[in-house]
């Protein structure tokens, strides 16, 4: 490359890095974050309040079987193994933030995490529950201690009766 | 005007300098990180789930990736992942080399593109974009096939690193300064002590020291943490513009990364391989080829291969090691998504950093090397004591 080619390269790549970085953020807000971008993350959120309280939301999948009266608590990974646990919280805010998520479902998806369930637990779910909840940690001596769990919303994932038959 | 404009020339042209057998060795090792560690995705258990979940969970950030409908077949992504590991090997043997660093850049990107479309972005561009940037530095200049095809004679370029310097500062930034927006400067509250507290309890991230990190109430301490923090990811792109004060905050990043890996179980590694672009390759060349010169009683030229395969042989038999203890868990079993390889990795950086760099980092090696130098050209002076 010329030399003169170079320094102009260079001079658009500045013009151009605080403009997508302005465009990550609109789009980000509007939407969500696009790629590829020459961003990386800026976890900005604050999780504890100046009252020493920290919350964190939980996501659980409650699995009912057949014949055995006590449930089966999930944890997303636990679900969805193959997934790098760094992207876990992501697909789970992504696809199960709320009931219109899991009403959006398609009757392939749900067949799926059934699958995923049956392949933990290694017997037939009869119903899959999405629980989701707030847990309210508190610091007693510097150290947290779980002081209370908020339920958000418990929302049913069921099949659809033609995937219920060929189960 | 002019002065100004030499002003940029100079930042463009002369920021780093690095000689072909420099370039040679970071090639190597960038070739070895990729294909031991860095081509994304789990392989094909991963691979295989992607390709097998239902449309529902295609979640495409807005892009490129919203020209797909669904995620591809088992075949597509192991088409993807052939392409980007011959690529790296042909890298590594630097044969082609300009060409497959692009194509190595473009497979790496496709695929994390299908990867991150679960909704989720894990930000790891630079694993892409070192190869594709490094392409343009002629960094097959020496030790590879391209010097027996096309002479020892070939010029090498600088202005790829200063680019790269700019794209790191940059993206450092943008690191920085949402924590600013977000409250991260607000002493009331402790930011990273939150974080931390999200990722032990919530991703479940408890080895090594997160525990103890947990445990430590210290609203000082942590906020000061915040503070440093955002000063160092913002001031990475004030850094950009000396050789010397960049090196310092690469350092910084090294050690920055290996505290989050201790207490948050995140390693970062993608970005290392940028980090380690601006190690001081020629002073390891130097070093390594005085001793190879004592060994072989002063011929240059089997010097300089011993240089190369001992440099090679040593990562190719440690990566692989590494690789095996991981995968295996012959030593140790991390209970979160940590890897042994990364630990060991991040934490040989912050060794080579306290080591061997804190004597190099505050230092330019301005006048060190020519752009132009070729790989017979007699060896630069020792870097750590020029200014």
């Amino acid at each position: 490359m010329k030399k003169r080619s170079i320094v102009r390269l260079f001079i658009a790549v500045m013009i151009f890095l605080p403009i997508q970085y302005a465009v990550v953020g609109i789009v980000g807000e509007m939407h969500s974050e696009p790629w590829p971008a020459f961003v990386l993350p800026g976890f900005k959120n604050v999780y504890v309040s100046d009252d020493d309280l920290f919350q964190i939301e939980q996501k659980r999948f409650v699995i009912e079987i057949e014949g055995q009266p006590k449930v089966e608590i999930l944890r997303p990974q636990d679900l969805f193994p193959e997934l790098p646990l760094s992207q876990v919280p992501g697909f789970m805010r992504t696809h199960f933030s709320g009931r219109s998520d899991v009403e959006r479902l398609s009757e392939e998806a749900r067949s799926f995490l059934y699958q995923q369930a049956s392949n933990h637990l290694q017997t037939e779910p009869l119903m899959i529950e999405l629980r989701i909840e707030i847990e309210n940690y508190r610091f007693v001596d510097g150290v947290p201690i779980l002081e209370s769990v908020d339920q958000l919303d418990r929302i049913p994932i069921t099949l659809k009766p033609e995937y219920s038959n060929e189960k | 005007m002019k002065n100004r404009d030499s002003g940029l020339n100079r930042w463009i042209f002369e920021s780093f300098t690095i000689t072909p057998e420099g370039l040679g060795l970071l090639r190597i090792l960038t070739a070895l990180m990729l294909l031991f560690f860095l081509i994304p995705g789990g392989g094909t258990v991963h691979y295989h789930f992607l390709a097998t979940l239902p449309a529902d969970f295609y979640a495409p950030p807005p892009g490129p990736m919203m020209l797909f409908d669904t995620f591809p077949g088992l075949a597509i992504f192991q088409v993807l992942q052939t392409v980007a590991v011959l690529s790296a090997l042909m890298i590594l043997v630097g044969y082609h080399t300009k060409w497959v660093s692009l194509i190595t850049g473009l497979s790496v990107l496709i695929l994390q593109g299908f990867i991150f479309s679960v909704g989720k972005i894990d930000h790891e561009i630079l694993v892409a974009v070192v190869p594709v940037i490094l392409a343009y530095s002629n960094w097959g200049a020496a030790f590879s096939i391209d010097s027996f095809r096309k002479g020892k004679d070939q010029k090498n370029e600088r202005w790829p690193l200063t680019l790269l310097a700019l794209l790191i500062g940059f993206m450092m930034f943008t690191a920085g300064f949402p924590k600013i927006l977000g409250g991260w400067l607000d002493i009331s509250t402790q930011a990273a002590q939150s974080h931390l507290l999200n990722q032990f309890y919530v991703r479940e991230r408890q080895d090594l020291l997160a525990e103890l990190a947990v445990q430590w109430n210290n609203p000082f301490f942590w906020e000061l943490l915040d503070w440093g923090t955002v000063l160092f990811e913002v001031g990475f792109l004030i850094s950009i513009f000396r050789a010397a004060w960049f090196r310092f905050f690469v350092g910084i990043a090294v050690l920055f990364h290996f505290s989050t890996m201790i207490s948050m179980n995140i390693a970062f590694l993608p970005n290392f391989i940028a980090y380690a672009v601006f190690l001081n390759w020629d002073a390891i060349y130097k070093s390594s080829h005085q001793w190879m010169m004592r060994w072989n009683r002063n011929n240059f030229r089997k010097s300089r291969k011993g240089v190369l395969i001992s440099f090679t042989l040593m990562l190719v038999v440690f990566f692989a090691l590494l690789n095996y203890i991981t995968v295996h868990e012959k030593v140790i079993t991390l209970q979160s998504d940590l890897m042994l390889y990364e630990v060991v990795l991040v934490s040989m950086a912050v060794v080579i950093l306290l080591v061997g760099g804190v004597k190099c980092l505050g230092r330019s090696p301005r006048g060190f090397g020519t752009a132009n130098s070729s790989s017979l050209h007699p060896l630069p002076p020792e870097p750590c004591n020029s200014n």
